[in-house]
């Protein structure tokens, strides 16, 4: 008798446990009830996907033209790759990687990843004034970054709030720590470090673009773009 | 002996080298990574050139390590993407990390490896060209034929996550053509081409682009036949366009021609030009004066002294406030001046709007349907001659306030009756019959004047008439100074011309005082002294003889007292009549009629001695000073 006991009280916890945990895994509809929301959903991922995409585009060509101008030789700027200060903030390297994360969780991801570059953009725009050959092409594409990128944050803020109202952004930014070495006074070392934060910008911007655009298709497209 | 063994060794082993050198076998060369390239986003590949393989069987091996790792991994696919290359498997592949491959040729002399490369697989993205590229020549109704392309975008890509974006190109040629017209189509796979050449062969391609990579090949050539027998343009709406537009031309044309003649005088009215009836340039240019007022009517400029018909007549200027005055005739004094006067209408005999000199309202003919039995037609057509053709600034037609003086010319009138003022056949030109008037008196003091066909001038002779003395011979000329009020509106300078015809010999004639403007516009003159005159040959009517008369003043009513001018008493009379009508006029508001007499009075020969006033330079300074 006990052990038929335990066994159907076993069963019911299973059964309990499965239940909850189909519900956990299975992912929650996005815009139940409001009947406006898929359209919106659709214009702010537009509107983010141009800005996104004009980022990348200006952080390629600030990453492109400063190898031109300031390389000292072929590969010289091979020993300055250094690791990011976004690596913290994982990220998935592959679609199927990307498949596997929750929605909602990818858009707190992009915010994330976005807003690490505030303060290292801000510091950049200062700090390449002292780069030796008037870098003041640069120092506006600089710029002209950190304003979209600060549009893109708060459109993508709009949109975790639609695809999840009770989205909780803990500000949990990667912490940059490379101002030293925009202010070294060996040339060599403060190229480098330009270098790699240029490098940086470009793959961080480049993600962005890519994960909305996958974001686009799984949220507002159901999948099917 | 150790020596040849040494030398026997030395030369085997540089035999040996030699040997080996001979058979070409060395090390194997530095191959080269050539590219890599993801075609998906996904996975990726790698290509190596291999250098010399040094005569040996050369293994060719590729490593990696990650970003940021120290491990050493080896290429885990040789064969997927073909000889040379590597094959990285979406479990291999990591975007945004760098790999940093080489590639490592061995042989059994030694080993060779290639340049490092930094590859992050993000940036490398070409995808294959699009597939299935398929097309069709549409024709629908009513509108232009077109070719439609269609493709699928390649094989391994994946559009429908959105993991990758992809963006067409098509290109298309005609098969002779040598350029390829290449059309952007953006992020759909389809595109409709719509400038065709029928019976043509097209070559057409396409390709791809992810949003940041690089474009793909172009597909291979897809070929199709335009038909030749479709319709590439409009030609129905082209014809009825052309048929519309034809019809309005033909109708703006018909239309036109319809109304050329007034359209035309609408863009371009005729402009009047000055034109003297009876005027003949040529004889102007050939300077005979005597021909060229023969045409205008006047004869015999200067006056000659001995005409006996041209007898002056004068006006006997009345005292009575009837302000009749009469015209004096007097044989005695050829070519006296006429003197103007002014005729107080008061019969009304028609007056009215028939006192206007210039008659061109038919109503003025009623009452004249019996002209007198004067000469004056005769002359009064030749002065009818001389309507546009004297050069007068002063314009007959003028209306409103603009007093005119008949001047009448008493030349010695000699035909029994009054000059009666023909009917209105004349009227409406009784401006120009002033003009000629003057020419005729200029000209020929016989010719005398032709009395002006004028209503008023016609009552005055009646008046006159009354109470003329009875003198026989009487032509009256009729010197009558109208001063047209404004209702009538009309200036004329009238002369009375009468031709051959009754000179009215004139008393001597008074200084008059321009007693009154009666309601009909005639100026009624008082004489204020009698005083001899002295007749002239001519007329000088015309002259606006402001240098021989002085107007006292100026009484209100338009009355004009005058004053006589010591110097010119013979004429002073006339002068200041005529003169004073003038600047009564003037001083009624007429300006311009003075200025409007005929050049003909510069042809006034008048006697010097009798006449100094009348000089035709003074004539001249005053018409035209």
């Amino acid at each position: 008798m006990d052990s038929k006991r335990q066994a159907g009280s076993l069963l019911l916890l299973l059964l309990m446990s499965n239940l909850l945990l189909c519900k956990n895994v299975a992912s929650e509809p996005i815009c139940p009830n409001r009947s406006g929301c898929q359209v919106s959903l659709r214009e702010l991922f537009d509107r983010a996907i141009i800005l996104s995409h004009y980022i990348h585009s200006l952080s390629s060509e600030i990453f492109q033209e400063f190898d031109a101008q300031y390389s000292q030789g072929p590969g010289f700027f091979t020993q300055a790759i250094s690791m990011c200060h976004t690596a913290s903030i994982s990220t998935p390297a592959g679609k199927e990687q990307a498949q596997q994360i929750q929605q909602k969780d990818f858009v707190i991801l992009v915010i994330h990843l976005l807003g690490s570059w505030t303060k290292p953009l801000s510091h950049l725009i200062t700090e390449a004034r002292r780069l030796p050959k008037a870098p003041d092409a640069l120092i506006a594409k600089a710029t002209e970054i950190q304003e979209q990128n600060q549009r893109l944050l708060e459109g993508l803020k709009k949109i975790g709030k639609l695809v999840d109202p009770e989205i909780i952004d803990n500000g949990n930014y990667a912490v940059w720590l490379g101002l030293p070495s925009l202010q070294s006074n060996d040339l060599q070392s403060l190229l480098f470090a330009y270098h790699n934060l240029f490098r940086c910008l470009r793959r961080d911007t480049h993600k962005v673009d890519n994960y909305l655009k996958f974001l686009k298709c799984q949220i507002a497209y159901d999948g099917s773009c | 002996m150790k020596e040849n063994v040494t030398s026997t060794m030395v030369f085997i082993l540089l035999l040996f080298l030699n040997i080996r050198l001979l058979n070409g076998e060395s090390p194997p060369g530095k191959p080269i990574i050539s590219k890599c390239r993801s075609p998906e986003k996904e996975t990726f590949t790698c290509w190596w050139k291999p250098g010399t393989n040094g005569g040996l069987p050369t293994n060719y091996t590729l490593t990696y390590y990650k970003e940021g790792e120290n491990i050493i991994y080896e290429c885990p696919d040789y064969n997927t993407s073909g000889p040379n290359s590597c094959y990285f498997n979406k479990k291999y592949t990591n975007l945004w990390t760098i790999y940093v491959i080489r590639v490592n040729a061995t042989n059994n002399m030694g080993s060779n490896a290639s340049d490092p490369r930094f590859v992050d697989v993000a940036y490398i993205v070409e995808p294959n060209p699009p597939q299935n590229i398929s097309l069709e020549v549409k024709q629908p109704e009513d509108r232009k034929p077109y070719l439609w392309i269609k493709w699928f975008p390649p094989a391994l890509v994946d559009i429908t996550s959105g993991w990758l974006i992809l963006q067409y190109e098509v290109r298309l040629k005609p098969e002779n053509a040598a350029e390829w017209e290449v059309h952007f189509a953006g992020q759909q796979t389809h595109f409709k081409i719509l400038s065709l050449y029928p019976g043509q062969k097209y070559f057409v391609q396409a390709r791809c682009k992810p949003d940041h990579g690089f474009w793909s090949k172009w597909s291979p050539v897809t070929s199709i036949e335009i038909p030749s027998d479709i319709n590439m343009s409009d030609t129905t709406m082209w014809i009825f366009v052309a048929i519309l537009s034809a019809v309005i031309c033909l109708v703006m044309v018909w239309a036109v021609a319809l109304k050329s003649y007034s359209m035309m005088t609408c863009i371009f009215p005729p402009v009047p030009g000055p034109k003297i009836k009876g005027f003949d340039s040529h004889l102007l240019e050939r300077g005979k004066t005597e021909e060229l007022l023969g045409a205008f009517g006047c004869q015999d400029f200067p006056p000659t002294s001995d005409s006996e018909d041209l007898l002056v007549e004068f006006l006997e200027v009345d005292d009575s406030e009837d302000q009749q005055l009469m015209p004096a005739f007097s044989k005695e004094y050829p070519g006296q001046p006429v003197k103007s006067r002014r005729l107080d209408l008061d019969n009304d005999s028609g007056h009215g709007s028939c006192d206007s000199p210039s008659f061109l309202s038919e109503k003025c003919e009623g009452p004249w349907a019996n002209p007198p039995t004067f000469h004056t037609p005769e002359v009064i057509k030749k002065l009818e001659n001389l309507e546009a053709n004297i050069t007068c600034t002063w314009d007959p037609q003028t209306k409103s306030t603009k007093d005119k003086i008949l001047y009448f010319h008493a030349n010695g009138f000699r035909s029994s009756t009054w000059p009666l003022p023909q009917p209105t056949q004349h009227n409406p030109r009784s401006p120009y019959h002033s003009i000629a008037e003057v020419c005729k008196l200029a000209e020929d003091p016989r010719a005398a004047l032709a009395t002006v066909l004028h209503k008023a001038s016609k009552d005055a002779l009646k008046s006159s008439k009354t109470t003329e003395t009875g003198e026989e011979k009487k032509a009256v000329e009729q010197m009558e100074v109208e001063s047209f009020t404004s209702k009538t509106g009309q200036d004329t300078a009238w002369m009375l011309p009468q031709e051959n015809a009754s000179f009215i010999s004139a008393k001597p004639l008074d200084y008059v005082e321009i007693h009154k403007v009666n309601k009909d516009g005639a100026l009624s003159l008082t004489p204020k002294q009698k005083e001899s005159i002295d007749q002239t040959e001519k007329p000088r009517t015309l002259e606006i003889i402001k240098e021989y008369a002085k107007v006292a003043r100026v009484m209100e009513n338009n009355i004009l007292v005058l004053m006589p001018d010591p110097r010119a008493q013979n004429i002073a009379l006339f002068e200041e009549s005529a003169k004073a009508a003038p600047l009564s006029f003037q001083q009624n508001q007429a300006e311009k009629d003075m200025a409007c007499f005929p050049t003909t009075p510069s042809n006034f020969r008048l006697q010097q001695d009798r006449l100094d006033y009348l000089d035709p330079a003074s004539f001249m300074h005053s018409f035209h000073g």
